[in-house]
């Protein structure tokens, strides 16, 4: 009896031994110690043996029955830490499934980024119309009345209107800066701001000029403030864009509706300064007009300019975002080409 | 506009350790945009002065010979030579190997080598003026002479940059940064510039002396409106010879060809101080008189080329007793030119108002160098600088010529304005405290005098800053800024006052609506002109009498701006189709139409303008991208925290599908469509083999909530039971009449899909819906399901005929 036990053992390790898959070692565990297993039998067989022997049988049959149960578990156990949810081979090189796509305009991105900084300062965003007058485009900010620029070779006028002068002579804004005492008309001071849009402009293009550019202007106007705080703005817009500390520098600069005016050069990125093709070998790159606003401009916006002061910045976002992604046609914002606008998420 | 430096100092004597780098840097940042610094000597490195000590015949070459040359080296060079004029002692100008000439005065520079030629060796070579930069110089010299500079003061080995004085710096400055400066168009003006930057003495220019008594010379203006002043000189002994080399040097490196002696003193004049001048031969000038006045109708002036300018009465012209001679301050005519019988002149020194001149020069399609002067402004005491040096230069010139008859007429004298400037002023706007002295030096040296009393500075403006320029003191401050230089500014911060934060809805939900269009539901953004192609238009179905024109449209095709968004992304849509076949484009701006639209004040009456938004979804089956579509617009408001939108058939737009389409209403307001773009729009457009779903809305009528607004609904406590229905109707039977039935009996009904084909008749159409049920306060038994299912099945065969898809 108990060499039939030891068989019985020794057997049965070897089954647990030498399965793999999961269903068989079910089978094996319902064989070795399932009802009708020769275990099972044993045990019922005892009653016939000896009380001597019904011990040390007894005891050497449970004792397999635990071997058993433990091997097994065992088995199952590494049997499933071996298994896949995949019952066929993967491959892993597959690309993933797509997210959503779409994007948003790259300039879109960029005043998003700049609304973003500026926001944070405190800015409210303004949206003036496209359609303005000579009035607001021209008379308010102090542009002489035989500026160039209101002749029709360099302003998008409105037929029938052309011929008109003032507020009667209509037009696609040539710039932003008309908005600027739309929004001090309706706000009064103090006021800061930020109003980005489209401005039209009469041009020939190519590469480097459009018709239809998008810029980015913002204005404080406040009581004793020196036109050095305009420096501050200059620099969160610079460093929201590019996102580190670029250096500049405002040299002299002339437009009617400042005074003084100025130029704001940034730090070519593209050689650091040292002079490239990029920067026509002087290392300075011209990115933004700004200057105090000039009093006359105050006056159209009805503020007292013995009171209040402020000045403005105006960015080409085009220019920004061409100099953010190296993109060398300015054209291409306009192109609705989605192998363009694919690039930008 | 070119500045030598060399002129420059003639003027002020600028610090000695400064480069020309520093110069231009320095200027750039307080006056005008430097553009580029030339080194003009560059282009004549290795170039010298050479003697020629024997000519001797080649012994391979008849036209060569062999040159034994001084070039100031320690022992003679051999130079072979083909020009025709060599003769022994000449003084030539000599490239040495690694030299840069321009071979014949064509094509790119080239390196010159020590070479043998005809087995003759060769040190550098014998050049002719037009291959080593010196043309301007010698405009008589043959085709095949070389240069002979007998006529020179130099000896052999001296540089040739040296001896034409092109030993300078030339500073090119950005025409557009001069707009507003008249006084600096001339040298003396930029050095007054730089006397002010680097606080050194700007030298006083020198006076001439008229002799006292000289007689009248009949000068008249007209139309003193236009003219402030004329002053014309009747100068004899003045004839055709070319003017002194230095002066040629100084012309050559501002871009000014030299002509001859009288033409370049006028072209000097105008370099030098800024005052554009005239000479005409004193023999045109019929009847001994010069007359200002505006031209007559149907009057003409023959041009030098020979074209004829039509004259409008507008335009002011110089002219003598009988006929037009100049327009005044652009261009001279035919009858007013020097020529070699030339034997005196009378010389212009004139001021023209800036629009008069700016007027009559809108004419032609290049400005003068004069009228560039003159549409800044000049003021009119530059015209005593300009008879000054012009009178100073002829007497040296023409040291044989008298002056014989005198004039200045003189209505208009330019006023120096007066400004009050206040210390407080001052300090609060730029920022921090400048000495009184500093702001004294700064002022004085551009030209300003001032006083200072109690804080206060009275300060008056040199009239070449009057004309325009500086009118207030904001003028002032700006002046004192930019030589101080903006940059030794340090940037102040902006105070935060905290009242309230930005809270602006409408910006916000702008934004969001374009976020979930883009983010969410796959739509790129696209930008397009306001300006659309006809063709489009026409396609769309846009009636055109409500649009705004353009008076000078980019295109003809381009003249109408749009009143819809459509066409624009139908152009988008096709121009797509060859690189994609489906996508998805949005695109959110302004749209116009006629009427009356006050924005800011009374008197502006400005079209209507209106924030548009459209979108559309590209694709080969129209019903799927359609809704598609249509769940973009639903899901729009839950993602955007606005205001429901509704959507039902109220009036087709042109553009859209007979069947497919719906309106988008808000409050029983019909604010846009979305539907499938008909047949025939996508005929017109050449829109092929696909389909689009496209939707377009009036976006300011959209409303944004102020604050989030769903409520939170209590979890069930219980499991909703949830069962799917396949049932089969008449195809005319819609989603809406269906969920009508159901909605009232169950917690949820919701559309799963709709089937068509296999084992459903042509005529039917299969729906599958899927149902939640629920039982207050105890779980479903399954006789309470089955019951309530039937009673479903039940109402959908009363009222829609639906039977169970088996």
């Amino acid at each position: 009896m108990k060499e039939k036990l030891e068989q019985i053992r020794t057997n049965g390790l070897e089954k647990i031994k030498n399965t793999k898959i999961m269903s068989e070692l079910e089978e094996i565990k319902k064989e070795l110690i399932g009802k009708k297993s020769e275990l099972s039998k044993v045990l019922k067989s005892m009653s016939t043996l000896a009380p001597e022997e019904k011990k040390t049988i007894g005891m050497l049959a449970t004792q397999i029955k635990t071997t058993f149960t433990e091997k097994v578990q065992q088995k199952e156990e590494e049997i499933i830490s071996k298994m896949s949810v995949l019952d066929e081979p993967i491959d892993l090189s597959i690309p993933g499934k797509k997210v959503t796509e779409g994007a948003l305009h790259p300039i879109t991105q960029m005043k998003y980024d700049l609304n973003d900084a500026f926001l944070s300062l405190g800015f409210e965003i303004y949206n003036e119309d496209d359609i303005s007058s000579e009035k607001y485009a021209f008379d308010n900010l102090n542009f002489a009345k035989n500026h160039p620029a209101r002749q029709s070779m360099d302003t998008y006028w409105i037929a029938g209107t052309e011929d008109k002068s003032g507020a009667e002579r209509l037009c696609l804004r040539p710039h932003l800066t008309g908005g600027s005492v739309r929004y001090l008309l309706e706000h009064g001071a103090p006021a800061r701001f930020v109003y980005p849009g489209g401005a039209f402009r009469n041009e020939t293009t190519d590469a480097r000029h459009e018709r239809a550019f998008i810029q980015y202007e913002a204005l404080i106007v406040d009581k004793d403030i020196s036109f050095s705080s305009g420096m501050v703005m200059i620099q969160t817009i610079l460093e929201k864009v590019f996102g580190r500390k670029i250096n500049t520098r405002m040299r002299e600069g002339f437009f009617p509706f400042t005074e003084p005016g100025y130029e704001i050069d940034m730090e070519c990125l593209v050689c650091g300064g040292k002079g490239c093709k990029v920067c026509n070998h002087n290392g300075w790159i011209e990115v933004m007009p700004g200057g105090v606003i000039h009093p006359n401009v105050l006056r159209s916006a009805n503020l007292d300019p013995e009171e209040w002061t402020g000045f403005y910045i105006n960015i080409g976002l085009d220019r920004l975002v061409m100099m953010r992604y190296g993109v060398d046609d300015v054209r291409l914002f306009h192109s609705t080409d989605l192998r363009f606008l694919k690039q930008f998420k | 506009m070119k500045v030598s430096l060399n002129l420059i100092r003639k003027y002020i004597d600028l610090p000695k350790n400064l480069t020309d780098e520093q110069i231009a840097y320095d200027m750039t940042l307080r006056t005008v945009e430097v553009e580029d610094v030339e080194n003009t000597a560059t282009k004549y490195h290795d170039i010298v002065v050479g003697k020629i000590l024997e000519v001797k015949p080649h012994p391979n070459a008849d036209k060569l010979r062999i040159c034994i040359t001084d070039i100031g080296e320690s022992s003679p060079v051999q130079i072979v030579c083909g020009g025709s004029n060599l003769y022994e002692g000449q003084k030539v100008v000599v490239s040495k190997p690694g030299a840069e000439v321009v071979w014949h005065g064509e094509g790119e520079p080239t390196v010159v080598k020590e070479t043998k030629l005809r087995g003759e060796k060769s040190y550098g070579m014998i050049c002719a003026s037009c291959e080593v930069h010196l043309g301007e110089f010698f405009p008589n010299e043959g085709e095949t002479e070389i240069t002979d500079l007998k006529d020179f003061k130099c000896k052999p080995g001296d540089e040739i940059a040296k001896v034409f004085e092109m030993d300078d710096t030339v500073l090119e400055i950005d025409n557009k940064s001069l707009t507003n400066r008249p006084d600096l168009w001339g040298h003396y003006g930029v050095a007054r510039e730089l006397s002010a930057i680097y606080d050194v003495p700007l030298k006083e220019q020198e006076k001439f002396e008229l002799e006292k008594g000289l007689p009248k010379y009949n000068v008249e203006i007209e139309d003193t409106t236009k003219c402030n002043r004329y002053i014309g000189v009747e100068i004899d002994g003045i004839y055709e010879k070319p003017s002194p080399m230095w002066m040629q040097s100084v012309l050559t490196k501002t871009g000014l060809r030299p002509i001859n002696a009288i033409v370049d003193i006028t072209n000097y004049v105008m370099v030098a101080v800024g005052q554009p001048m005239h000479a005409f031969d004193k023999t045109h000038v019929s009847g001994e008189k010069i007359v200002v006045r505006n031209a007559k109708k149907n009057e003409k002036l023959l041009l030098l080329d020979n074209n004829t300018v039509n004259l409008t009465t507008d335009d002011l012209v110089i002219c003598d007793e009988s006929d037009v001679m100049a327009l005044a301050g652009i261009r001279g005519g035919k009858k007013d030119s020097i020529l070699p019988e030339t034997k005196g002149i009378v010389l212009e020194i004139a001021n023209f108002t800036a629009d008069t001149i700016r007027n009559t020069g809108r004419r032609f399609a290049e400005k003068t160098d004069s009228a560039i002067r003159y549409e800044k402004g000049i003021d009119t005491q530059r015209v005593d600088e300009g008879v000054d040096l012009a009178l100073r230069l002829i007497k040296e010139i023409f040291p044989e010529s008298k002056i014989i008859k005198y004039a200045d007429v003189y209505p208009n004298k330019t006023q120096k304005n007066q400004i009050q400037v206040s210390e407080e002023f001052l300090d609060v706007r730029l920022g921090k405290k400048i000495p009184q002295e500093k702001i004294t030096q700064i002022l004085t040296s551009l030209g300003y005098e001032i006083k200072y009393k109690n804080g206060e500075y009275s300060v008056t403006v040199p009239t070449w800053r009057s004309t325009g320029d500086v009118t207030i003191k904001d003028d002032v401050m700006g002046d004192i800024a930019r030589i101080l230089s903006f940059d030794s500014f340090e940037a102040k911060p902006i105070d935060i006052t905290v009242e309230h934060s930005v809270k602006q809805n409408d910006v916000a939900l702008d934004r969001k609506i374009r976020e979930y269009l883009s983010n969410r539901c796959g739509f790129y953004e696209i930008y397009t002109y306001p300006w659309i192609d006809k063709k489009y238009i026409k396609a769309a179905g846009v009636d055109l009498k409500q649009s705004i024109k353009l008076a000078t449209p980019p295109a003809p095709e381009l003249a109408y701006l749009r009143s819809s968004l459509v066409p624009g992304m139908l152009e988008a849509v096709y121009k797509n189709l060859r690189y994609y076949e489906s996508f998805r484009l949005f695109e959110g701006k302004q749209v116009y139409r006629k009427g009356d639209y006050r924005p800011s004040s009374d008197d502006e009456i400005l079209p209507v303008q209106t924030n548009y938004l459209t979108g559309c979804i590209v694709g080969k089956n129209a019903k799927e991208i359609f809704y598609e579509a249509k769940g973009v617009i639903e899901n729009m408001a839950r993602n955007c925290q606005m205001e429901e939108l509704e959507l039902k058939q109220v009036k087709k737009p042109k553009w859209a599908d007979i069947n497919a389409y719906l309106n988008i209403v808000k409050n029983g307001e019909t604010i846009g469509t979305l539907g499938l773009v008909s047949v025939q729009t996508m005929a017109n457009t050449k829109i092929k083999r696909t389909n689009v779903a496209m939707f377009e809305m009036n976006a300011d009528k959209l409303v944004a909530y102020e604050s989030r607004t769903n409520e939170y609904e209590r979890l069930p406590e219980l499991p909703l039971v949830e069962k799917d229905l396949s049932i089969v109707v008449d195809k005319s039977v819609t989603w809406k009449e269906i969920e009508g039935c159901i909605e009232s009996l169950v917690k949820e009904v919701e559309f799963v899909d709709e089937y068509n084909g296999g084992q459903i008749p042509d005529d039917k159409k299969s729906i599958t819906l899927k149902v939640r049920m629920i039982n207050e306060g105890t779980t479903m038994t399954s006789d309470e399901i089955n019951a309530k299912i039937n009673k479903i099945l039940k109402v959908l065969n009363d009222k829609c005929q639906a039977t169970l898809r088996t």
